[in-house]
């Protein structure tokens, strides 16, 4: 039961952990996932400002941003304590439905607009 | 014998009972019957019979629509009905049919059956399952008022845009569609979200995946649909509803706007939609077919899994709606190819009915011929829709009566004949009485042939190039006979589908002047959880929580097999099913705010239409009914057992404050 | 989140997946779970709250879809100065001036916004990207100040627990007052609900996010109340996590509406 540490959890990949209340990240933790969300939106934003475009200006936003993502909800909504094999990862796969679903039929919807394919 | 069980059940949040009193404003409601009772009541039972009791109201007007429909059609250039009372009530029939008469018999055969064949004393959320109820019913009414303030829509069930639009369709019809679709949505999406925790987390010991009936199977996957396919009608009704009522311009075409985007939008919905509404039937002649033949589900693994196959690529072929559209060729190619993949799934599934049959001692009753007719009826439904993947025949096909024939085959001689099996099979188990089998191989044999007389000749009509949505044809056109023809059956098939509910009202008059007599708690020598306790269910369903060992339990409970691999038989369901008699179980209070909330819902709706006014206090009632459900207790302080508190510890309210949620999207 | 990538497919071996923890559940009971009467072994609040989140994804998916198609096709027809998309950038007596002399909208009639949007091919000269970087910063901050009340929620003490629900309260409704600050702004520089396709679609979209936080906000204050009630204890701490579920959820929405409405061109 001891307290996680974002160094700690990465390090045992979320396994071992019993419950879907007993451990969460310390205190310190949410910190540091807040100081990595911070520096990724300001790296967001003045990667914006480059004089970039395509690929090389889109793709590296996106990345950010799935990272942003995968933050928020592995450490603050908890769902890295959900990858454990006692929790079953439910509450991950049920979200996932949800997400996956959206993006894969959301994508084909626009392509089939876009490109007139 | 009974096991007296203290243990809270169907608590949601696993807190501790609180014991403090409410805040609200109303003392809680104790009615055991009557009015009261009713609207205030939490039990799934009383839900899944008040669901099926709308449906079948709802019913009677998607009826009459459709009879007003067949007798414009009788004839040529028949002048019975204008063009535009035609319009609004094609669209009706079509949306009352779907959204307020399929889909809420599928939530009622859920809603009752479903937490009794996992074992559970009552759903995850008994309140948020109460008010998916009333705002389904809200909706429903409110889509219904349109009939007297203005005219129902006219851009048909799926409503395209542009036609959609306040420019080709001027009158609030629309505007009531849109409302009391979005309101009625927000009962499907708790109530998905209810049933899914439910089967997830309220099963029985021992009650583990793949051992759940098909029907509890098929109820996980229709509420999945339901929860991911009704946010996406609900984006697409917003659009239009800032287009028409809030001067947006989503669709305006001079403005650069692609109306294809309704049409994705809506079929991204639609195509789901369609399995949601066929998969609950699945699930019924699943559990009918095996109880009269005798013999086990054949292969229970492929009929799960086909189900979920079905479930996932149900999101991947929706643009077959849309192939006349002006899509791209890799688009017509891609949804062609995954439309006929779908079909397997399907396919697997008659076969596994088939293959049931095949070699059972068969019982022909009414249930029994009910699910033989879904099974053949969606068949020939199935196979003229499979056709449409491919899409030059799709092309021809495309706005004729061939498609009307297709899908009332799949919804009508599928969907309600699925529905209606289950109303004599499960009759007893609800009522305490079964249904009449004379008045109900009438009802069957009478239906049967009003069906195929009403929607065989369509197939005719659609190849002939009769197209949908026309009021009127003319005399030459060589469509006289077969649309005479359909008339005809129309009538006959209206008159034998109401024989359900005569053949109930008649049931029960012999089933009084006869005494009463109890129907066993098993009467069809079934398989699955529900039969093992009285019927009618008690009100707390099980007086102790059955302990699941095996697939088809009850059955197997029954049933052993000798050395020689035949059944022999070691109790009777009478003799294992629970007295019924269990004292102290501590069940879910009644409450008032799930009505109140619900019924909030409609004047904020209203007041969208008509003037924003009326939304302030729509609102108002709204926060009240969202903050004092939030702050009752689920569980009533006053009731006997539940002294045990200290009021001295407060305990809040019941954890129930997400429901905050639900109001902000 | 490794699941992302998942193939949907061979999320239908959820069954089996499903299977086996509950037996392990079953066999650890007590020890470990809070819920040991649910089959799963988790809470049913918690179980209803992911599915409902699940449900969130497609409305925002729709959402932000139109949003880009209906973007896209604006600045299309905004490029090769077609008169109707101008003509609706216009107040109506300026395009009834117009149309009674028999001329149409041209690029040069429009404010100096939109011209610059038609000159770069794209609707960013109108963004205020300081100002939205540091809503978005004030959003994930109350992220932050969420996870922390739910921590000391948890941990009993009941003083940080106040004020950290009231620090994420606070700043949604500095994001909040944001996005009116933002929507006032853009709407003088001629950007109406009903003038074009992509203002219908902007301000839908975050309309639509920024009512999910008064939501949230609601939310929060309620729980604040039964706070100082003395009526938010430890043992209620899953409340608090399912409210902190949805903030976090929205503030998710809001890293994606950021980057793909505002800083991707
Ligand atoms: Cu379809």
């Amino acid at each position: 039961m001891a307290e996680t540490t974002l160094e700690t959890a990465v390090a045992d990949g979320g396994l071992g952990h019993s419950s879907d209340h007993g451990d969460h990240p310390t205190e310190t933790a949410y910190w540091q996932v807040f100081a990595i969300l911070a520096v990724l939106t300001a790296v967001e934003v003045l990667w914006s400002y480059l004089p970039l475009d395509g690929v090389a200006l889109v793709v590296p936003l996106l990345a950010m941003m799935v990272v942003k993502f995968v933050l928020v909800a592995g450490w603050f909504m908890h769902l890295k304590y959900d990858l454990s094999i006692i929790n079953g990862n439910v509450f991950t796969i049920l979200f996932s439905f949800g997400l996956v679903t959206a993006v894969l039929v959301y994508i084909v919807m626009i392509a089939a607009f876009d490109f007139q394919i | 014998m009974a096991i007296i069980e203290n243990e809270t059940l169907a608590l949601p949040s696993g807190d501790d009972p609180a014991v403090e009193r409410p805040l609200g404003v109303f003392t809680r409601p104790r009615n055991q019957t009557g009015l009261k009772n009713w609207l205030t009541t939490v039990d799934h039972k009383k839900i899944g019979i008040m669901y099926g009791s709308a449906a079948m109201f709802f019913l009677l007007i998607g009826g009459l629509a459709a009879l007003l429909i067949r007798i414009q059609l009788a004839t040529p250039n028949n002048t019975f009905l204008s063009a535009d009372a035609y319009n609004r009530i094609f669209t009706m029939h079509g949306t009352v049919m779907v959204f307020l008469v399929v889909m809420p018999i599928g939530a009622a055969f859920a809603n009752y059956l479903m937490p009794l064949q996992v074992g559970a004393r009552d759903v995850a959320f008994p309140r948020i399952n109460a008010f998916s109820f009333w705002v389904f019913l809200a909706g429903g009414l409110m889509l219904n008022t349109s009939w007297f303030l203005g005219g129902g829509a006219d851009g048909g069930w799926f409503n395209y845009a542009p036609n959609n639009g306040i420019i080709y369709s001027p009158s609030t019809g629309i505007d009531f569609w849109n409302m009391g679709l979005m309101i009625a949505g927000i009962g499907s999406l708790t109530g998905a979200v209810n049933l899914i925790t439910t089967v997830l987390n309220m099963r029985a010991p021992g009650m583990t995946l793949m051992r759940m009936p098909v029907f509890v199977w098929m109820t996980l996957v229709t509420q999945f649909l339901l929860l991911f396919a009704i946010p996406v009608l609900t984006v697409a009704q917003v659009l239009l509803l800032m287009d028409r009522n809030f001067g947006a311009s989503f669709f305006d075409v001079k403005l650069g706007a692609d109306p294809l985007l309704w049409q994705h939008l809506f079929w991204i919905f639609g195509h789901p939609e369609v399995y949601l509404m066929i998969l609950p039937a699945f699930g019924i002649v699943s559990e009918v077919i095996p109880a009269f033949a005798r013999k086990p589900l054949f292969g229970y693994p492929f009929m799960v899994f086909s189900g979920i196959a079905i479930g996932f690529m149900g999101w991947g072929v929706w643009a077959h709606h849309m192939f006349v559209s002006g899509l791209g060729p890799l688009t017509v190619s891609g949804f062609a190819f995954a439309t006929m993949f779908i079909a397997v799934p399907t396919g697997v599934k008659v076969l596994n009915w088939l293959a049931t049959l095949w070699g059972g001692r068969l019982t022909l009753n009414t249930a029994m011929l009910f699910s033989i007719g879904l099974v053949t009826q969606f068949t020939i439904g199935g196979l003229s829709g499979v056709s449409h993947a491919i899409a030059p025949w799709d092309t021809q096909q495309t706005d004729t009566y061939y498609i009307v024939a297709h899908f009332h085959y799949v919804l009508f001689g599928g969907a309600l004949f699925g529905f209606i099996a289950g109303f004599y099979f499960w009759w007893p188990k609800v009522f305490g009485y079964k249904l009449n089998e004379a008045h109900g191989k009438f009802n069957f044999w009478g239906m049967v042939l009003g069906f195929n007389l009403t929607f065989g000749p369509m197939h005719i009509l659609g190849l002939q190039g009769m197209p949908r949505r026309m009021y009127a044809y003319d005399d030459a056109m060589g469509f006289n006979t077969w649309n005479m023809v359909a008339t005809i059956g129309s009538f006959i098939l209206a008159i034998s589908t109401l024989w359900v509910l005569v053949n109930a009202f008649i049931s029960y008059n012999r089933w009084k002047a006869a005494g009463r007599p109890d129907p066993g708690p098993d009467p069809w020598d079934a398989r699955t959880l529900e039969w093992s306790v009285q019927s009618p269910t008690p009100e707390h369903n099980f007086d102790y929580t059955p302990v699941v060992t095996d697939l088809d339990d009850f059955w197997h409970r029954k049933f052993v097999e000798d050395e020689n691999h035949r059944l022999k038989r070691v109790a009777t369901g009478a003799e294992l099913a629970q007295p019924g008699n269990a004292e102290g179980v501590h069940l879910p209070a009644p409450s008032y705010w799930p009505i109140v909330l619900a019924f909030s819902l409609p004047v904020i709706g209203y007041g969208v239409i008509f003037t924003l006014w009326l939304t302030i206090p729509g609102i108002v009632l709204m926060m009240v009914a969202l903050f004092g459900w939030a702050l009752e207790p689920a569980d009533d302080p006053d009731v006997e057992g539940h002294h045990d508190g200290d009021d001295h510890e407060p305990e809040g309210s019941d954890g129930d404050d997400h429901e905050l949620v639900g109001a902000s999207s | 989140m490794t699941d992302l990538a998942d193939d949907p497919v061979d999320a239908a071996a959820e069954p089996d997946a499903m299977k086996e923890p509950q037996e392990v559940v079953a066999a650890e009971a007590g020890a470990h779970s809070e819920h040991p009467e649910t089959s799963l072994g988790l809470s049913n609040m918690k179980l209803a709250m992911w599915l409902f989140l699940g449900s969130e994804c497609l409305l925002f998916g729709a959402l932000i879809s139109t949003f880009l198609l209906s973007k896209a096709r604006f600045l299309s027809e905004l490029v090769v100065g077609n008169p109707d998309v101008i003509e609706g950038l216009l107040p109506a007596e300026q395009v009834q001036t117009m149309a009674d002399a028999g001329v149409r909208g041209t690029l040069s009639d429009l404010p100096y916004i939109f011209q610059e949007m038609a000159e770069v091919g794209s609707v960013e000269p109108i963004f205020d990207i300081p100002f939205t970087s540091f809503s978005s910063f004030v959003l994930l901050m109350s992220s932050l100040c969420m996870v922390l009340a739910h921590k000391a929620t948890v941990d009993g003490d009941y003083k940080n627990q106040r004020i950290w629900l009231g620090a994420t309260a606070l700043l949604g409704s500095i994001f909040v007052g944001g996005q009116i600050y933002e929507f006032t702004a853009f709407y003088r520089e001629g950007l109406t609900f009903g003038g074009s396709l992509f203002g219908s679609a902007f301000y839908t979209l975050t309309g639509f996010h920024g009512i999910h936080v008064t939501g949230g906000i609601l939310m929060l204050v309620s729980l604040l109340i039964l706070s100082f009630r003395g009526k938010l204890r430890s043992d209620r701490a899953e409340t608090v996590e399912l409210v902190g579920l949805y903030w976090h959820f929205v503030d998710i929405v809001w890293v994606l509406i950021f980057t793909i409405v505002y800083l991707i061109p």
